[in-house]
C-alpha cells in the first residue's frame, strides 16, 4: 500500500508537471534581453513588450484582436444567451436536434469551416473584412456561450420564477428581475470564453481575414512559421495574464452572486 | 401567455437559428456543393451541355447540337476557359487537344461551318461521348481522388497509378497520428483521472487546476511553448548536451515526435476530464466493499472501477481522436513537412493551390468522419444505461 | 355557486392523453381553510397549479369571487403562492423578497417598507432583513415565504407542501403558527399536504384526493369518522375493514352480516340496501378488548370472539392483534390497560356507532 501511495504521488507530479512546466517555460523569456527564445537569459527587460507596443505590426494586431474579440464577444454573447433562453421552452419539438446544431460549430473541423467561409464570404463580398472575421468568430464562440447559459439556467429552479409571477411580476418583469440575475454569472462566464475562443482563433482567420485583419494570434502564428521571436513570449505572457485576468474576475462574480 | 410560449421560443431561437444557418450551415453546404462540383466544361459549353443533353449516345449528334456547340465556341472569349475544357476532354478521350485546337480557329472563322468538314473525328461518336460525359456540372472526381481513386477510360472506379497522389496516404497518416496521440492521452489520462478521483481537498485541486490551467490557455501559447522547449537550443537539448548525454542536438521539433507530444499536451485535458467526472459518480466505498468481499486490490481494480470507468473513458476517446484529427496549428507548426495531416493538406489546397474542389472533397471526408464520431459520442453520453 | 369564494367546476387538466384531473367540482368559501390530501400523483398539486395560473385548464372553469379566471394570467390573479422549497429569490435580501410583490404594485416606498416591516415581524424575522436567503436556515426561509406571500393581502393563500422540507419539530410549531395566523387575519387558505396529520391538524375541511378525483370533502372528524369510501376509509388513519352483507338499512342505522354468520349493528352510508356486498369499518381505537366470558349483550354492544396473537407496545398506546372467525383484528388501548397473554381467549365489543358501512 505504501508503495501505491508512492507511485501515486511520483505519477500525479510528473503530469502535473508536464501540464504546467511548458507554460512556465514561457512566462520568463518574456522579459530576455536577448535576440532568441533560449535559456539562459542573459538578462531582464521590457524590450520585447516595447517591441509589441512600437512595432506597428504588432500594435496593430492587438488592436485588431481587440476590436474583433470585442465585437465576437458581444455578438455571441447576445444570440447565445437569447438561443438559450429559447431552449428553455417546455414541449420545444426538435429541441435536441435545435441544441445539436448549436454546439456543432464547436465540433466540425476549424479547417473545413473556413474552406466554407472563405468560397461563401467572397461570393458575398464580405471576404477579408471587419466582418468577415467577427462573424466566423462569432458561429465558433456560440457554442460555448450556448452551454454556458444553458447550465446556469438550467440551475435556476422555475418555482422561483413562478413565485415571481404568483407575486405580481409581469413576464418581461419576471425575467429582467428573476431569470436574468439568476442566469448572469452563465452568461458572464459564456461571454468570457467567446472572448477568449476570439482571441486565440488562427485557423478561420487564415481564411477569411486580410491583410488589415491581422490578429493577435495570426500574427503569432505566423511568426512562429518564419522566424521565432522574443516577441512571441511577450505576446504570449500578455494572452496568459489576460486569461488569469477574466478567470479571476468571474470567480469574482460567482463569489458575490452566491 | 401559455399558448404564446412556442411563439416566443421561435422568437428567441430565431436569431441564432438564422445566422448559424447563413454562416455555418451555408458554407459546409458550400465546402459539399464544391467538392462535386466540376463546372469548367458545363459554363463554357452551357449551350453544348443543355443540348447534348437529350442524345442517346449513337451515331453523331443531330445538327442543333452541332450548332449549340459551335455558337459556345464563338460566344467564349476566355481563351484560359477554353484551355481548361481542352484539357479535360483531351484527359478523357485524347486527342481533344488538336481537335479543339483546330476546330476553334475554322469555327471562329466561319460560324456557320460543318464540323465534320473541320475534321472527320467529329464523326466519331467517342468525341462525342467525351463531350456528354464532361458536361454534368457535377463530378465525383474529386472524391475519388480524395481517396487516391479515379475513373478508368470505361467509367469504373480505379486506383491511381503509383506516385501521382498522396491524398490516402495523408489521410492514413492523419488517423495514424489520431490514433498514436488518443492512445498517449489514455495511457497517462486514465490513471491520472483515477488519481485525481481518489484524493481529496488541495490535492484534488492542484490535479484538477493542472488540467484546467491548459484548457483555459491559448492552444497557440501552448503550441509556442512547446516549439521553445523542444528547438534545437531549447532547454532540452541544452540540459541532455550539458549533462554530456549528447553532443549534437537532438531533433525534437519538425518532426513526427514534437507533434505526437504537443498534440497530447493539448489534448489530455479532454481525456482526464470526462473520465474524472464518471468516476466522480461512482461511491468512494466500492472498492472498500469490493476489498471486503475478498477482492485484491489489482482484482478489484480490474472488476469494480476499470468497467465502471468505461463510459469515460469511450467518451474521452472519442473527443480526443475527433480533435486531433481535425488539428491543423499544432502540425503545422511542429511537424516536418512529411508530418502534415489532412487539414494541412486542405489548407494547402485551398490557399495555395486554389484547387478549391480539392480542398472540399478532403474537406467533406474529414467532415463526414469528424460527425461519424460525434454522432457516436452524442448517443453514448446521452443515454447512459445503453452505454453500460 | 353563490356562496363560493373560489368554485371549480367541471375542472379537468391533460397531459397529453393522460388525465390528471378529473371533471371536478369543489366550492371554497371566504375565509375557509381548505386541505387538499392524496397521494403523490393524485392530482392535488396539479390543481393548485390551476389555480395559481400556473397550469393551464383543459377543461371546466375556475371561479374567483364570481369571476371566471381560467385565462387570467397568474400575475393579475392576487393569490400569496408559498412552495415547497420556499422558492425564495437567492438574490435579493430578505427585505427585498417581501417587499417585491408590492413593488409590483407600485406601492410608495414608505408604505412598502412599513408593510415590509410588520409582516416580518409578524413571522419574527425582523432582524434578519439584510440577510440574504442562502444564510437562514429552512424554518427562516419558510417563514420568509409566508410574509412574502402574505405582505400584500393576497384575496388566497396557496400552499403546496410548504412544510415538506422541515424537520417534524419545526413542522409542527409551523402548523400551529400558520392555523394561527388563518384565525388572525381571516385568510382563505387552500393546502396541499400529503401528511394526514397536517391535514387533520390544519384544516376547517379536507379534501380527498385519488386518481384525480376528489374521493370526499368534508371537516377532518367527518372524514375520520365517516369515510366516504374503502380508499378515504385506509388512507386516513387505520381501520379495519371486515367483509359483510347487507342484512337491513333503517335509514341511518344497518344491521349487517359478517362473514361467520354473525349479525351487528352498524352506521353506514345511506344507499347501501339489504341485500348489497359492504364493508364494514373499525378503527382500533374504537374496539373493546373484554375477557372471553364477560357477558356484553346486556351492554347492547356488538361482540366478536378472538384470541389474542400479538401485543406491540408503542409507547403511548398497545396494538393488540387478534384472531377472529372474520380473520385479523387491529385494536389500540391504552397503555395503562391490561396486558393480554398471547393465545387468551377475548370478547371483543364495539358500539354500533363506532362501526361505519362502505361500498366494498
Amino acid at each position: 500500500m505504501m508503495a501505491m501511495s508512492l507511485f501515486k504521488s511520483v505519477y500525479a507530479t510528473l503530469i502535473v508537471g508536464f501540464l504546467v512546466a511548458p507554460l512556465l517555460v514561457v512566462l520568463p523569456l518574456a522579459f530576455t534581453s536577448g535576440a532568441f527564445l533560449t535559456y539562459p537569459i542573459p538578462s531582464y527587460s521590457f524590450r520585447w513588450f516595447s517591441e509589441l507596443v512600437e512595432n506597428t505590426v504588432w500594435s496593430r494586431a492587438i488592436l485588431n484582436s481587440l476590436l474583433i474579440a470585442g465585437s465576437t464577444t458581444v455578438v455571441a454573447t447576445l444570440l447565445g444567451t437569447l438561443a438559450a433562453l429559447g431552449l428553455r421552452a417546455r414541449n420545444l419539438v426538435l429541441s435536441s436536434q435545435i441544441r445539436t446544431l448549436f454546439l456543432l460549430p464547436m465540433v466540425v473541423p476549424a479547417v473545413v469551416l473556413g474552406v466554407g467561409m472563405q468560397a461563401l464570404f467572397v461570393r458575398f463580398g464580405i471576404n477579408s473584412t471587419y466582418l468577415s472575421v467577427i462573424v466566423a468568430h462569432s458561429v465558433i464562440a456560440i457554442p460555448f456561450v450556448v452551454i454556458s447559459v444553458s447550465g446556469a439556467l438550467g440551475g435556476i429552479d422555475r418555482r422561483v420564477e413562478r413565485a415571481a409571477e404568483s407575486l405580481g411580476a409581469r413576464p418581461h418583469k419576471v425575467f429582467f428581475l428573476v431569470t436574468l440575475p439568476l442566469a448572469m454569472p452563465g452568461v458572464a462566464s459564456g461571454a468570457a470564453l467567446a472572448f477568449a475562443t476570439s482571441l486565440d482563433e488562427v485557423v478561420l482567420t487564415l481564411f477569411v481575414a486580410g491583410p488589415n485583419q491581422r490578429t493577435l494570434a495570426r500574427q503569432m502564428f505566423s511568426t512562429l512559421r518564419e522566424n521565432i521571436s522574443p516577441a512571441i513570449a511577450s505576446a504570449a505572457f500578455v494572452i496568459i495574464v489576460g486569461t488569469i485576468l477574466v478567470a479571476l474576475l468571474l470567480l469574482l462574480m460567482r463569489r458575490r452572486s452566491a | 401567455m401559455i399558448k404564446a410560449a412556442p411563439m416566443r421560443a421561435l422568437l428567441l431561437l430565431g436569431p441564432l437559428l438564422v445566422f448559424l444557418g447563413l454562416f455555418f450551415v451555408w458554407p459546409l453546404v458550400t465546402v459539399i456543393a464544391q467538392s462535386v462540383s466540376d463546372p469548367s466544361v458545363s459554363r463554357v459549353l452551357n449551350r453544348t451541355a443543355a443540348a447534348i443533353d437529350g442524345w442517346d449516345g449513337t451515331g453523331v449528334p443531330s445538327a442543333e447540337v452541332q450548332a449549340a456547340f459551335r455558337a459556345d465556341v464563338v460566344a467564349n472569349t476566355d481563351d484560359m476557359a477554353m484551355g481548361d475544357v481542352t484539357r479535360r476532354l483531351n484527359a478523357t478521350k485524347s486527342g481533344f487537344r488538336s481537335l479543339m485546337g483546330k476546330t476553334v480557329s475554322a469555327v471562329k472563322e466561319d460560324p456557320d461551318i460543318d464540323l465534320a468538314r473541320i475534321d472527320d473525328r467529329w464523326t466519331d461518336t467517342a468525341y462525342w461521348q467525351a463531350i456528354q460525359d464532361n458536361a454534368s456540372p457535377y463530378t465525383d472526381a474529386f472524391l475519388l481522388a480524395a481517396l487516391d481513386l479515379e475513373r478508368d477510360k470505361s467509367g469504373n472506379i480505379a486506383a491511381m497509378p503509383e506516385g501521382t497522389s498522396a491524398n490516402a496516404t495523408i489521410l492514413l497518416r492523419t488517423l495514424w497520428t489520431a490514433g498514436v496521440v488518443t492512445f498517449c492521452c489514455l495511457v497517462i489520462g486514465l490513471p491520472y483521472a483515477m488519481i485525481a478521483a481518489s484524493v481529496q481537498g488541495w490535492k484534488r485541486s492542484v490535479l484538477l487546476g493542472a488540467v484546467l490551467l491548459p484548457l483555459w490557455t491559448s492552444l497557440l501559447v501552448r503550441t509556442a511553448a512547446w516549439m521553445i522547449i523542444l528547438q534545437d537550443n531549447g532547454i532540452i537539448n541544452q540540459a541532455l548536451m550539458g549533462l554530456g548525454v549528447i553532443s549534437q542536438p537532438l531533433a525534437l521539433i519538425y518532426n513526427r515526435f514534437g507533434v505526437v507530444l504537443a498534440m497530447t499536451h493539448v489534448l489530455l485535458p479532454f481525456m482526464v476530464l470526462p473520465i474524472y467526472s464518471v468516476l466522480l459518480t461512482v461511491p468512494g466505498n466500492l472498492m472498500n466493499a469490493a476489498a471486503s468481499l475478498g477482492a485484491h486490490p489489482v482484482r478489484a481494480f480490474l472488476r469494480v472501477l476499470l468497467p465502471l470507468s468505461f463510459r469515460g473513458v469511450v467518451s474521452g476517446t472519442l473527443l480526443v481522436f475527433m480533435a486531433a484529427i481535425g488539428y491543423y496549428i499544432t502540425p503545422a507548426l511542429l511537424g516536418g513537412a512529411s508530418d502534415q495531416m489532412l487539414s494541412s493538406v486542405i489548407a494547402f489546397y485551398a490557399t495555395g493551390s486554389a484547387n478549391w474542389s480539392m480542398a472540399a472533397a478532403l474537406g467533406l471526408i474529414l467532415l463526414v468522419l469528424t460527425l461519424i464520431l460525434y454522432a457516436v459520442y452524442n448517443r453514448l453520453s446521452r443515454d447512459p444505461v445503453e452505454a453500460r | 355557486m353563490s356562496g363560493a369564494f373560489i368554485s371549480f367546476q367541471d375542472a379537468t387538466k391533460d397531459y397529453g392523453s393522460v388525465r390528471v384531473v378529473e371533471n371536478l367540482n369543489l366550492d371554497i368559501a371566504r375565509g375557509e381553510f381548505v386541505s387538499l390530501l392524496g397521494p403523490s400523483g393524485s392530482g392535488k398539486t396539479t390543481l393548485l397549479m390551476m389555480l395559481a395560473g400556473f397550469e393551464s385548464v383543459s377543461g371546466g372553469t375556475i371561479t374567483l369571487d364570481g369571476k371566471v379566471i381560467n385565462d387570467l394570467p397568474t400575475y393579475k390573479r392576487d393569490m400569496g403562492v408559498v412552495f415547497q422549497n420556499y422558492a425564495l429569490f437567492p438574490h435579493m435580501t430578505v427585505a427585498r423578497n417581501v417587499a417585491f410583490p408590492l413593488e409590483m404594485r407600485g406601492e410608495a416606498k414608505a408604505v412598502t417598507a412599513a408593510k415590509v416591516k410588520k409582516a416580518l415581524d409578524m413571522v419574527q424575522l425582523g432582524q434578519l432583513a439584510d440577510r440574504l436567503p442562502g444564510q437562514l436556515s429552512g424554518g427562516q426561509q419558510q417563514r420568509v415565504a409566508l410574509a412574502r406571500a402574505l405582505v400584500f393581502e393576497p384575496r388566497v393563500v396557496l400552499m403546496d407542501e410548504p412544510l415538506g422540507a422541515l424537520d417534524k419539530q419545526l413542522r409542527e410549531q409551523m402548523q400551529l403558527d400558520i392555523r394561527e395566523l388563518h384565525h388572525r387575519l381571516g385568510l382563505t387558505v387552500i393546502f396541499v399536504t400529503h401528511d394526514q396529520d397536517e391535514a387533520l391538524t390544519m384544516s376547517d375541511r379536507i379534501a380527498i384526493f385519488n386518481h384525480g378525483k376528489i374521493q370526499q370533502c368534508a371537516a377532518p372528524r367527518e372524514v375520520y369518522d365517516h369515510p366516504a369510501n374503502r380508499f378515504v376509509a385506509e388512507f386516513i388513519g387505520e381501520t379495519n375493514l371486515l367483509d359483510c352483507k347487507v342484512s337491513e338499512n333503517a335509514g341511518e342505522t344497518f344491521s349487517v352480516t359478517l362473514d361467520d354468520g354473525s349479525v351487528v349493528a352498524a352506521h353506514g352510508l345511506p344507499g347501501l340496501v339489504a341485500g348489497d356486498r359492504a364493508l364494514l369499518s373499525l378503527r382500533p381505537e374504537r374496539i373493546e378488548i373484554l375477557p372471553a366470558e364477560t357477558d356484553a349483550t346486556a351492554t347492547g354492544q356488538n361482540r366478536l370472539a378472538g384470541e389474542i396473537l400479538d401485543t406491540i407496545y408503542q409507547g403511548d398506546h398497545l396494538r393488540v392483534v387478534i384472531e377472529t372467525a372474520v380473520g385479523q383484528i387491529i385494536a389500540r388501548t391504552d397503555r395503562k390497560a391490561q396486558e393480554w397473554p398471547v393465545r387468551a381467549r377475548v370478547m371483543l365489543t364495539f358500539r354500533a356507532a363506532d362501526g361505519w358501512v362502505i361500498a366494498p
